[in-house]
Formats: structure tokens, sequence, C-alpha cells
């Protein structure tokens, strides 16, 4: 017995693919480009042929994301807020607060021990404290993205920064580095600021025993460390991240197939 | 609604006729010289006002009229523009933008001036600061009701009525000497009378909702049905009318009808709607099959399914009761107590808090009302905030994901229930 998660995302669609044990046996990922059919069909069939199945061979599919609704062979449609939280609790047991860090929004959710939504919110109006405002800082400092997290980590020195604007952010760089202050010390407070701006609207939804931080964004260490020092909280982040929403989704599909399997034996 | 009945909408057409005439009649009374009192709905004192010859005004039935009818966003920006700071309850800010702005309300009535301000002081601290603007700008006469907010556990003391009661006393003088006319204490009995009798209906109406399905949604219906047991409780056309809805209620219980074409979810709603969107608001749920089946707002006028009645062989003592048991003016304990009830009551799958940002009165403990019903009662409780009159307040997208998120949890937990 199989099942799948498709996570249609703005950028990227992403699809888990579960054994009935529940391990993951295929993943599939491509950019979500216009034809969201397409894109949800191709990380489908991907995702099985790693797994070694006939894409006929999985019972149930659940699709997540923004274009949840558009999944070629979905037999239901979960939002990511709940899949991400599956996810994440299937992954690392004691999450009972998720962080999630996008390239345009970031999501705080609160989760209880069966990975339902106890509570959720989400930046408002603009980028701020977002993916896109370190894309925006590394574009300043001349770096790429993924060197960031780890040139923050060799600061020494104490460095704040106090805008979480995308817009402003660019200035107040070059005035620091104009003053002539290390790369990495900026760096480490543009990780400071963001996380100071995470933790504030993770108060809202209550933070609880462990952090499991999601997103492209967790995969930078710099962040990771930011948020670890900020919240005091024991942080998980999984080479799975990217792929959260769409094991969540799986895990959905999953246990509907279960429970429909257990129904039929029962009538039967 | 699943089937079309022959009662269909009889009680929300009749609830706009009535409205309606109530407006207008209030339109013409300063011409035909007769006396017009403001006040508030929590623990109003309707049918003492209407005995000393008052026509009635209630500035926060006007805020509502006009977030429902997509101007309280305008009025709330022009008393921004005199200074009213972000903070300020939008039913207030609505208020001030409406006077200043010629007091015509959205269907054309044009509101008369007091002649007397009656802050009823149940539960709300703004409405003080309200009043005393509103003083200031008619030069107008107020009279504040001081009610003391219930701390206790087992409702209001005999000194906490005596007290309230006294005042009303000495109000009816006040009343005497403004409108010129002696207070008649028969008519006062009489309309007393009428609302308990009005009362033991409303409270039919909204207990029906304990059938499954049920046959009425006790928040995003009655929060309609409930306007004239508020503004014109006591007179003849009140009780009429919840005769008329009753009847309207009945059907569909025979008929086994409810307000949605499926009933899946029994919820519970604490705090008040999101007026200026109410539609989309309501379309969030039923998307989702989920009913109110008991809610709080619709008992922010008058908490009667408790047991409470008027009295006419004691109406001033019931009313000083009336106002000390308002919704908003008991502690946590007992709305938590009565939520709680509800769901016991009413067999509540869920809870749904709707925080809005403008009344404190409503917010403050609606968080650990919450962590209570999570932790303490394992009852699932969804928080959503918004408002109820600014519809800047609104941030569709966010209440949409957390509410979708919220009802796949427990449909997800349904359909994976173990056979
Ligand atoms: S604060 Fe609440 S109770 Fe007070 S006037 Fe505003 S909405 Fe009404």
């Amino acid at each position: 017995m199989y099942a799948a998660g498709i996570d249609v995302g703005s950028t990227q669609t992403k699809c888990i693919v579960l054994d009935e044990n529940r391990n993951i046996c295929g993943r599939g990922l491509r950019m979500t480009g216009a034809d969201v059919m397409k894109a949800s069909r191709q990380v489908f069939e991907q995702a099985c042929e790693l797994a070694g199945i006939e894409t006929h061979e999985v019972g149930y599919t659940i699709g997540t994301g923004y274009g949840r609704f558009r999944v070629a062979t979905g037999d239901d449609q979960i939002t990511e807020i709940s899949c991400h939280a599956k996810g994440a609790v299937h992954l690392f047991p004691k999450t009972r607060t998720i962080l999630d860090i996008g390239g345009q929004d970031t999501k705080a959710i609160r989760t209880n021990e069966r990975g339902e939504v106890v509570d959720f919110c989400m930046n408002d109006k603009c980028a701020a404290g977002t993916g896109r405002f370190l894309a925006a800082a590394a574009e300043v400092m001349g770096m790429d993205v993924s060197e960031i997290g780890p040139a923050s980590l060799q600061s020494t020195q104490k460095l704040k920064i106090t805008n979480v604007c995308t817009v402003f952010v660019e200035s107040e760089i070059l005035n620091q580095l104009g003053r002539g202050k290390k790369r990495e010390d900026i760096l480490a407070g543009v990780h400071r600021s963001i996380a100071g701006r995470s933790a504030s609207l993770l108060r809202r939804v209550g933070l609880d025993e462990e952090l499991t931080f999601t997103g492209g964004v967790a995969k930078n260490p710099g962040m990771l460390d930011a948020v670890r020092t900020r919240t005091k909280l024991q942080v998980n982040a999984s080479e799975d991240s990217q792929f959260m929403g769409a094991l969540g989704a799986a895990l959905f599909a999953l246990e509907r197939e279960l429970a429909g399997a257990n129904r039929q034996e029962v009538q039967s | 609604m699943s089937q079309s009945y022959l009662h269909q909408g009889s009680g929300q057409k009749l609830q706009r006729k009535l409205l309606g005439d109530w407006y207008q009649n209030l339109q013409e009374a300063p011409q035909r010289g007769e006396k017009v009192a403001y006040l508030f709905i929590s623990g109003n004192i309707g049918e003492l006002l209407q005995a000393c010859g008052f026509h009635l005004v209630y500035p926060e039935v006007n805020a509502l009229q006009c977030g429902i009818k997509k101007v309280a966003g305008p009025n709330i920006l022009s008393a921004e523009d005199l200074g009213y700071s972000g903070d300020v309850c939008g039913y207030v800010k609505n208020d001030i933008g409406l006077l200043t702005g010629g007091n015509q309300m959205p269907q054309g009535t044009v509101l008369p001036p007091p002649d007397l301000l009656v802050c009823n002081y149940a539960g709300c601290a703004t409405y003080l600061r309200w009043f005393e603007a509103l003083a200031e700008f008619y030069q107008a006469e107020m009279v504040v009701v001081d009610v003391p907010y219930l701390r206790g556990t087992d409702g209001p003391t005999a000194e906490e009525k005596a007290y309230v009661e006294r005042q009303l006393r000495e109000l009816v003088t006040v009343c005497e000497r403004i409108t010129g006319q002696e207070f008649d204490p028969e008519a006062y009995r009489q309309a007393v009378a009428r609302s308990a009798q009005t009362e033991d209906l409303w409270v039919d109406i909204l207990q029906s909702a304990k059938r499954k399905p049920s046959p009425i949604d006790a928040y995003f219906e009655a929060v309609f049905f409930m306007a004239p047991i508020y503004v014109m409780r006591g007179t003849e056309a009140c009780l009429d009318y919840y005769r008329a809805v009753k009847e309207e209620i009945d059907e569909r219980v025979q008929r086994g009808i409810g307000p949605l074409a499926r009933e899946e979810v029994r919820i519970l709603m604490e705090g008040p709607p999101a007026w200026p969107h109410f539609r989309r608001f309501w379309e969030m749920f039923k998307k989702w099959g989920a009913v109110s089946v008991a809610s709080t707002y619709s008992k922010v006028g008058g908490v009667w399914d408790l047991g409470f009645r008027h009295d006419p062989d004691r109406p001033f003592e019931s009313m000083a009761e009336y106002m000390l048991g308002c919704y908003t003016n008991r502690n946590w304990g007992m709305r938590s107590d009565m939520l709680k009830s509800y769901a016991e009551e009413y067999e509540a799958d869920a809870l749904v808090i709707h925080s809005v940002k403008s009344c404190r009165s409503f917010s403050v403990g609606q968080a650990d009302l919450r962590e209570q019903f999570i932790r303490e009662y394992d009852i699932p409780t969804l928080f959503i905030e918004s408002d109820l009159a600014d519809p800047r307040y609104f941030a569709e997208a966010q209440m949409k994901n957390r509410i979708d998120a919220f009802f796949e949890a427990l449909k997800h937990r349904r359909v994976t229930a173990q056979v």
C-alpha cells in the first residue's frame, strides 16, 4: 500500500511517496512553472519511479500548497499549514511550534501532539523578515544566499541591524560597511534581526517544547543558530525541510487509505 | 437552507421592517416634540425609559448597521481625522464619524439628537468615555448607572442589586424633569410583563439548537433575530415578532430543515461577528458544514437562557438583576463555565473564538479561555481575529487558512476514526 502527497508551491512543486509503514520511498521535485497540472503529474511520476512502483499502486493522493486544487491526481486537498504541522510532528514528535520561513512569507504554527494545527499566524502585508530579506542582504554584500549563513557564524562582534524592511536594509548595510564594520558581523546582525521578528510571530502562537524550522531558509545554518539563541528552544531542522508539506500531505493520505481499508474489512 | 418552506425568511423580513419603522419613528420624534434618550445595549433599560416617555437610540446598533452596510470604514476614518487613535473601539469611532457627518444612517434616517444620555455601564469601560464625548458634543445631560462588575461566582449580591435599583429610581426623577411628564408605573409594569413573555419565546428559539440537526444557526442567524429583543423589548410589536420567529423555527423543526443543507460540525461561537464582512465570514464556516449551536454574542443584551426573567411584580429589582447579569459583566470564570455547559448541552464538537480588536470587554481573557478549553476540556478550539466595525482588520487569506486548517483536522479525525 502506497500513498502520496503533492505540494504545489509558488516556485517549486514537490512530491513524497510513502509505504504503509510511513517510510519515505520516493521524492519528486521540479519548478512549478506555468502549468501546475503538468508539474504535479511530473513530480508524482518521478517519485513513483524512485520508489520503484507504478503510479496506479498509489491508493490515495492529497494535494497541498497554493496550487492544491489543480493537482492532477489528487483525491483531496489539505492546506499547507496542516501539512507542515503533520510532517514536522512525524519527523520530530516533540514539535509543538513550527517556524516556516519561505521566500515571501513567514509562518508560525502551533501544533498538538497529534500534529493538528492549534494556532497559526503569518507575516502580513510585506516581505520584511522573510527569505526575500536575506536575499536582498546577500545581494548588497555581493554574496550568494547560500554563503551568508555560514559567514555569519564567523562573527566576533555584536552589531545591531535595526531594519527588517527589505527596502531599507540595503542602505543600512552599506552604511555599516562604510563605517568599516566586518561583513560577518553585519550578517550576524541581519540574521538576528530576522530571528527577532520571527520570535514575535512565534510568541503570538505560543512557544512550547521543541521548535521545528521548515521552509527554504531552514537550510541556512546562520538562521538556525540565530533562532536557537533567540528562542532558547531545541530547534530541529531536517534535510527534508523543503519536502515537509508534501510529507504531511502524504501522511494524511496514508491515514485515509488505511482507514478506508479497515472499513472495507469490517464491512466484508 | 436545504429546501423551501412556508415561513421561510419571515423572521428576517419582519426584523427588517420592524427596525425600519423604528428608525422612521425616531426621525420624526423631535417634530412631535417628543424626547429622545441614548443608551447602550448591554443591560439596557428600554422599558423604563419608554415608560418615562422617551424614544430610544442605541449607538451600538447604529454602528453595527453601518458595519453591515459598509459605511463604518469611512466613518471610522473621519473620526481618526479628528484625532481618535487607532486603538479606540471601532463602534465609538463609527459613531463619532456618523454624527460629525450629519448623523444620517445608511438607509436614510437622520438620527435625532439626545435629550438624555444614559450610560447603563454594564461591563464596558469604553461606554463611559463614549457618552462623555457625546454629552460634550450635544451639550446633553448624561446619567451614569453604575453597574458593579460581577466578581464572585454566585451572581449579584443583595447589596449590589439594591445599589443598582436605587440608581434606577433616582434616574426616574431626572427623566420626569426632562420630559415634563410623569413616570407611568403601570405602563412600566406591563412592558416588563411583555418582556418576560418575549424572553420565554426567545429562549425556546435559542434552545431549539439542541436538536440534531439544529433548525437555527445560533450565531449567524441569531445575531439578526436578537435585534428586536435588544432594542424594543417590552413592546407589543416585539412580542409578536418572536411569536413569528418561533413559528418559522417550529416549521423548520417539523420539516427537519437546518440553516445549511447538511450539518457536519456543531460549533460554539464566542465573540462578536465581523460585521463589515459578515457574508464572507459566514461563508468560511458554511463551506465546512459548520452550524453554530450556541453563542455568547447572542447573549450580550441579556442572558435569559440561564433562567433570568424580568418580573412585573418586581419591575425595578428585576431590572437591576438583569443589568448585573449581562454577559460582559460576568467574570471569566462565569463566562467559561457558561461555554462549557453549552458544549455539553448542545453537544458541540468545537469552540470558535472570534477575537475582535475593538472590544476589550469581549477579548481580554479569550486567550486563556482557549488554553482552558484545549488543555482542560480537550475541546478543539479555534482562535481567529478581526474586528466588529473596522473593515481594515480583516485579513481574509490568513483567516481562511486558519479556519480551513482547523476544520480539516476535525474532518480528518472523523474520516480516520477507527471503526
Ligand atoms: S468596547 Fe466593546 S462593549 Fe464597549 S462599546 Fe466597544 S464594542 Fe461595545
